[in-house]
């Protein structure tokens, strides 16, 4: 145990009175910036692999624009209105909740969580009919050097794309638990219409999943949109 | 969060965004096809940043913040100073009669790798 002498937290208003501090959990501007520095961690990673992107789109044009080609837009397209709509259930599940109607709110996240094993369906969907064209990670066709060898260009692009579309993935995945963990915190009366940080904070982690889609799918699926194949 | 907006202006305020999102998902959707099929890099970019917005403006609640905006604005600062110089210097790729990133050492099935 430690002999440090306990020395309290000490906020001050506005007048400058001092008050101290019992506990964080009503300071919700605190809370809300915390997780936007985290979010801007994110950004910041999910950037620095657009830029990455961007750096071997620029070297071999042609082989990103026929690798994109062969997409399946149709489900891509699908999943960018689920993820769409799953962020406006989230979305109206906290204006329930600031609003009072846990039961409303509780509804809505049930109604994300749903939306976002839909999208992780989709992709499975769409992952195992691009294997079964030979293309994933670790296969010959996405490896340098062989007969049956794409050519460099398109090997990064899917090399990217399964890394990028994973990743996102694995957001997705998280999301999924989060959100079950803020059903448990709300059926607990942890998250409540007054106290309810935790439930803003997780409703700008689904914006900030969504918004790395709003990138991720004209990127890899719309840039080869005008060479058509009809995809995998 | 401090707000003087109702629960039904609230809700339609997402509603109204969310009918925004998806007039610009479509046109992400046709526009290759249908227009500007010459620039459709630059034309989905410009839609996705614009969607953003949207995004980060109403359904991220970052209307009307100053600190946070300020951090958000310094982030994407520093993504797109990263950017700008990775461009730079890639448009002036120097090596790529002999690096692997390019076309001559690639792999069977060719290339087409444009050169700087």
């Amino acid at each position: 145990m430690s002999d440090h002498p306990y020395v309290p937290e000490i906020a001050v208003d506005r007048e400058g009175n001092e008050y101290e501090v019992q506990g964080w959990q009503g300071d919700f501007f605190g809370g809300k910036f915390g997780f936007w520095l985290f979010m801007l961690t994110e950004i910041m990673m999910f950037g620095a692999m657009f830029m990455v992107l961007t750096y071997y789109f620029t070297l071999h044009h042609d082989d990103f624009i026929n690798a994109s080609a062969s997409l399946n837009r149709t489900l891509g397209g699908f999943n960018t209105v689920v993820l769409l709509i799953s962020a406006l259930t989230m979305g109206l599940g906290l204006l329930k909740m600031r609003h009072g109607d846990v039961k409303g709110s509780k509804l809505m996240i049930w109604a994300t969580i749903l939306l976002a094993l839909v999208f992780l369906g989709v992709k499975a969907v769409e992952w195992t009919a691009e294997y079964n064209h030979g293309i994933f990670l670790g296969l010959p066709a996405l490896q340098g050097g062989l007969p049956e060898s794409k050519p460099f260009g398109e090997i990064m692009f899917f090399g990217m794309y399964f890394t990028m579309t994973g990743l996102h993935g694995v957001h997705i995945i998280i999301g999924i638990g989060l959100m079950l963990w803020l059903l448990k915190r709300i059926n607990a009366e942890k998250v409540t219409p007054e106290h309810y940080i935790l439930h803003f904070n997780l409703a700008l982690y689904w914006d900030l999943v969504h918004l790395i889609w709003v990138f991720v799918f004209p990127y890899y699926y719309m840039i080869g949109a005008g060479l058509s194949t009809g995809g995998h | 969060m401090a707000t003087t907006k109702t629960y039904e202006e609230e809700r339609a305020g997402y509603f109204k965004v969310l009918i925004g999102l998806l007039v610009l998902t479509a046109v992400t959707l046709i526009q290759p096809t249908m227009f500007l099929e010459n620039a459709t890099f630059g034309v989905q970019m410009f839609i996705g940043v614009i969607k953003a917005w949207m995004i980060v403006m109403y359904y991220m609640h970052m209307k009307g913040e100053k600190l946070i905006g300020a951090s958000v604005i310094f982030a994407m600062f520093l993504v797109a100073f990263f950017f700008v110089i990775v461009m730079i210097d890639v448009n002036h790729f120097q090596f790529g009669d002999v690096s692997h990133i390019t076309s001559e050492v690639t792999s069977a099935g060719g290339s087409s790798a444009s050169k700087h």
